[in-house]
This record gives structure tokens, sequence and C-alpha cells, in this order.
């Protein structure tokens, strides 16, 4: 064949895809079953436990399920069979309607009992996670739900939201959530914003992801580097670059 | 047709293929004709409106795409404000359409470049669309500021239907391209209505974006498509399925029999148009790709996985518009920069300096003509 082989056409259609290739060493696993509980699982090592003291389940976040496992539609499809089995909980952490997190159904159980144990409302928090979680997958609750179907009273629920296992989202309804949730939202919203900040103060507001790896997490950052990239990627707030000298991490025009 | 789809896959800009000027503004919409798909129409911000001849009989390669005729600033009828959308008579090329900001929809004869009927409406005209596949009606979908779509129909000259429930202006209208009384309206109250024109009672299906999920989001955003204003819809070619995109930056596909959101994920489709976002999608593929004007480039996807292709780079300014040409796979796109850009598969090149690669025969040497191999090679 001759060395000026013409342009062939791209194979986008095998297992290349023309967006980034997972990153630093982490190869996308290819889109079969089991693949979005192994990110699960890794995202669950990057999860600084030590910070919270132990007390809170690892969260994972929807947009870093998307960063590992690059077909979305297929990680949706995964995630809903999941959580009709019964493994994860979706949550909602409240300050964007995308941002999702994700539990595993086990760690989420055994953190909420420990971190209700010796209060008043132990026993209400035990019923709730034994009768109304297998029960119902969903990520929050209607009022009528909770008293007709599961027998719970005003102040049991009031017990609930004290406890930090529901968070008022309406009159009358509330969304399922994590006890301690708030700090984690805290400083991962903190977080967020310092990371992008790093990549915007950089000139010409790009920057490779080993470089970035490599410097120095500003203070505000308490979750870790690799876990905010991860959630930057795969929420689109930072555009991938293959280069021949590694990833480049890159702010979108718009 | 298997092989188009490699067509597609190398769209790219052609020094050899441009589209005459004539837009001194932004070009807001373009519709190439069914029956032949030889000519295509454009609509301007500046109320002009020019049609231009996609053929290339100059027997050059380099061509470019003349304006035949346009109806200029200096045409006693011509809009007084931006035309939002231009449509041709789906079964010949002797009419065509033309809604606009001046609150008028025209109905042009094409040969005299003359309006042969005027509707008036009380709000601006955002899009208007007439079924490709009608028979028995001849029925002018409008979408205006108003949350009531107007049904204008052409033989008798006046408004013939209202369809009520919308609660805000409809940025988008599309008839199915299956089932002649089927239309589907998009609207800033974040809701996409499907409706049955012969049913008095009123919509048919409204899209939710949940499924009927009502857990997963706020309470008022129950039964809503998007989570903001709903500004462009396509059918497929089959009419099985509907686009949605919407200001929330996401591109939705839905099953139209049953309203129900097939949850493919395109990721973040920006979309920041505060009017109508005009896109399309390719027609004779396996599997068929959808072209959203996506800022200052256009995103090409492919429909039922949402993956995402690549992203088309040549404007300089937003995109508006695009439509396909699905005879030689060719799109062809507006822009806020005045340009009409044409997109076309990009051609294998045979190389002038190895003779073995020159792909004609006539220029083959008869010396390195291979007379008698088995030839399942070609030469």
């Amino acid at each position: 064949m001759s060395r000026k082989r013409p342009r062939l056409v791209p194979e986008t259609f095998g297992a290349k895809r023309r967006r980034g290739p997972g990153w630093s060493g982490e190869e996308p696993p290819g889109v079969e079953s089991g693949s979005v509980l192994r990110a699960l699982r890794e995202l669950g090592e990057l999860f600084p436990r030590r910070l919270f003291q132990d007390a809170l389940p690892p969260v994972a976040l929807k947009s870093q399920v998307y960063s590992l496992v690059p077909d979305r539609t297929a990680a949706d499809r995964q995630l809903r069979e999941l959580r009709e089995q019964g493994k994860i909980r979706v949550i909602q952490l409240g300050f964007d309607s995308d941002a999702q997190g994700i539990v595993f159904t086990e760690d989420f159980r055994t953190k909420a009992l420990e971190s209700c144990r010796g209060q008043p409302f132990e026993g209400t928090v035990q019923r709730f996670l034994a009768v109304v979680l297998p029960a119902c997958g969903d990520l929050s609750f209607q009022q009528d739900q909770m008293i007709q179907t599961f027998g719970f009273r005003d102040c049991e629920i009031t017990q609930l939201v004290n406890a930090g296992v529901l968070t008022v989202r309406d009159a009358g309804s509330w969304w399922l959530s994590v006890p301690g949730a708030g700090r984690f939202v805290k400083y991962f919203v903190k977080g967020r914003q310092a990371v992008l900040g790093m990549v915007r103060k950089s000139k010409y507001r790009e920057l490779s992801l080993s470089e970035l790896l490599g410097r120095r997490a500003p203070l505000s950052v308490r979750l870790g580097l690799p876990y905010h990239v991860h959630d930057l990627i795969g929420g689109q707030l930072l555009d991938i670059v293959p280069t021949t000298s590694g990833t480049l991490l890159r702010l979108p025009e718009t | 047709m298997i092989f188009l789809k490699y067509r597609v896959l190398k769209l790219e800009l052609n020094k050899d293929r441009d589209v005459e000027r004539i837009h001194g503004n932004g070009v807001n919409t373009l519709d190439i004709e069914p029956v032949e798909r030889r000519y295509m129409l454009s609509g301007g911000s500046d109320g002009v409106i020019a049609l231009y001849d996609l053929e290339n009989f100059s027997r050059n390669v380099h061509y470019t795409c003349k304006a035949i005729c346009s109806v200029g600033r200096n045409h006693p009828d011509v809009h007084k404000y931006s035309v939002e959308t231009v449509q041709w008579y789906p079964h010949d090329t002797g009419m065509f359409t033309s809604s606009s900001f001046d609150k008028t929809l025209k109905i042009w004869d094409t040969n005299t470049l003359q309006p042969a009927d005027v509707f008036h409406f009380e709000g601006t005209v955002y899009s208007h669309h007439m079924s490709p596949v009608a028979t028995k009606h001849c029925l002018i979908a409008v979408g205006t500021k108003g949350p009531k779509v107007q049904l204008c129909d052409l033989k008798s000259g006046s408004c013939s239907h209202i369809l009520q429930g919308h609660r805000q202006e409809i940025l988008a209208v599309s008839w199915s391209p299956r089932y002649e009384y089927i239309l589907a309206t998009a609207s800033a109250d974040s809701k996409v209505k499907l409706w049955d024109i012969r049913r008095a009672s009123g919509c048919l299906i409204t899209l939710d974006q949940h499924n009927g999920e009502k857990s997963k989001a706020s309470s008022e955003a129950a039964n809503t498509a998007h989570n903001g204003r709903v500004n462009g819809l396509c059918f497929t070619r089959d009419g099985l399925h509907l686009l949605t995109t919407g200001t929330d930056d996401r591109m939705r596909l839905w099953n139209s029999s049953n309203g129900e959101n097939t949850l493919v994920n395109y990721g973040k489709v920006c979309n920041e148009s505060r009017k109508g976002l005009k896109f399309t999608i390719s027609h004779g593929c396996s599997p068929e790709f959808v072209f959203v004007p996506y800022g200052s480039t256009i995103a090409v996807y492919t429909v039922y996985s949402g993956e995402l292709i690549t992203m088309l780079r040549g404007h300089y300014n937003t995109v508006d518009c695009c439509v396909f040409q699905p005879n030689f796979q060719e799109l062809y796109s507006g822009s806020r920069d005045c340009n009409i850009l044409a997109w076309v598969p990009a051609l294998r090149e045979p190389l002038p300096d190895e003779d073995d690669e020159v792909v004609s025969h006539s220029q083959k040497n008869p010396a390195f003509q291979d007379a008698w191999s088995s030839g399942d090679e070609e030469g």
C-alpha cells in the first residue's frame, strides 16, 4: 500500500470514540453490565472517609459515573437497574437539580443507624430504614404516602427530618437524604468552585490533567482533586481534549 | 443504505462549494424543497428571503450555489422584520410560505414572487409548519407569542382552528411525517404537547420527562418536557420518535406514540436561543444522526444511542439553523454571521504521483493494467 494512505473512514462505529477517553490510567471500562458498579466502587475509594469521621457513607455523584463510563445512556440504564435491584439509593443533593448523589444501600443503612444510636428518634429511624427503604425506591416521599401506606405520624416525620434522613422538599413532600449531608455539600460546592478557579486562572484557561493533579490543592478542596475532576468532566463543566502529551482540561467556550 | 453513514461521518467544509452570500443579517431559517431537493430557501433577520439552486451543472468542481431570486428589501411586500421560518409547499415548488416577527404569515407564488395570501396574527410568529404528508387538509400550524396554536387553512384563507392548552408562547411546531393529523407543539412553559387536530377536546399527550415518576423533581416540574423553555422540535423521518431541545441544555428523544421519554442521554447540548432552534435529522442512514446547532458549531449525535460524533466548526457566530440534503448527504447551515455553509462528505482524493492509486481507468497506462488476475480488487 502507498505510504500516503488517504484518510480512512473514522472508526467511530467500533470501540473507539471521538470523545476523550477516561483519564489518567483509569481506562474507561467498556459498557458491559457491571461497569457502573465497578465505577461506583472506584469512586467510593476516592471518597475521603476520615474527613467526616467515618459518619458518612461514601457518596459518588452521577456526573462522576459519566466520567468513568462515557456512554451516558448505558450508564443511566445500569444505574436504573441497580436502583430497581435495591443496591443503590439516589440522593438529591440540593444545590443543583442535576447533581444527584449515589450511595450503596448497605452503607447508607449502616451509617444512618450509627448516626442515630442513642438518640431519642432511634426507633423511628430504624423503622423507616426497615420498612420504607425496601418498599419505595424513589428519591422523595409524599405526605399521604408516608402517613397512609407506611403509618408514620407527623411527629415521627419531624423526628426523621431532625435525624437527617429526610429533607424538606415542598409542603408535604420530602427528599431522601444522608445524615450529615450538609457538611458534604458545603465542602463539595466550595471544592468544585476552587478547582474550576484553578483552570480559569491558568493561561488560556486550560490545564493538562497531570499538571492539575500534581498541583497542591487549595485549602477549600477538602474532598480531593481527583474526586472533583471526575465530577467536572462528567458534568461537562470542563472539556477533555486528548493531545499527544496527555489529556488537556479546558473550560468550555460558552 | 449502510454506506451512507460513512458519508455523513466525513462531513466537512469543502473549499469547492459555497453558497452565495445574500443576507446582510443573520440567517434564521433554511428549507430544501422535498420534491427534487434542488432548491433551497433561506430567511434572514433582515426580512429577506432568498432562493438558491443547489445543483451543480457547471462541470466545474468549484461551484457557488447562486441565489436565483430573492425577496429583497426593495420588494413592496417584503416582511418588515426578521423572517423566522420559511417552508416550501410540500407538494411542489410553485409556492412557499414564510412567517416573520412582523406578525404575518405570507404565502408566496414562486414564479412571480408575489404574495398570494397573507395571514395576520396578534403576536409575533415564531414558527410555522405545513404537514409534509397531508392529502386531506392544507392546514398550516402557526406558533406565535400567544399561548394558542393557530391552524390556518390555505383553501379558505382563514384561521380555521385554535388549539388551546399551552400557557406561554409557542416556540416550535411540527407535524408528524407519519400521520397527517398529528401535530407537536413546544412552548416556553416547558411543555410539549401532541395533538390530534380532529379532536376538539384538547391535546393527546403532554410529554413528561420523568415518565410519570413524580419523585424525581420538584413538584412544579410535573409534566414538563424540559426544565426550561422548549425551543426545538424534530420528528425522526419515520415519525416514530420525536426529538426536543430546551434551554435546560438537554435534548430528549421521545416515543411519539405513547409520549414516553426514551431516556437517551445526549449530555449537555448548549442552548441559549431565545427563539426557536431549528435542527435536523439525517435521512436514509442507519443509524440516523441529528445535527444540532451548538453555539457557533454544529454538534452531530447518533439519534438512538446518544453518542456525540463530532462538532462541525466553521461559523463565526451562533448557528441558528441547519438542513440536511438527503440525496448527496450534505448539510447546509445558516448562522448569525450571515453565511450559509455547505458541509460536504470528504472524498478520497486520488493521489496524482502514485500511478497505482489512480482510480479512473482511462488515465491508466495499458501496460499497468491487470488483465490476468481474478479481478476481485478494484483496479
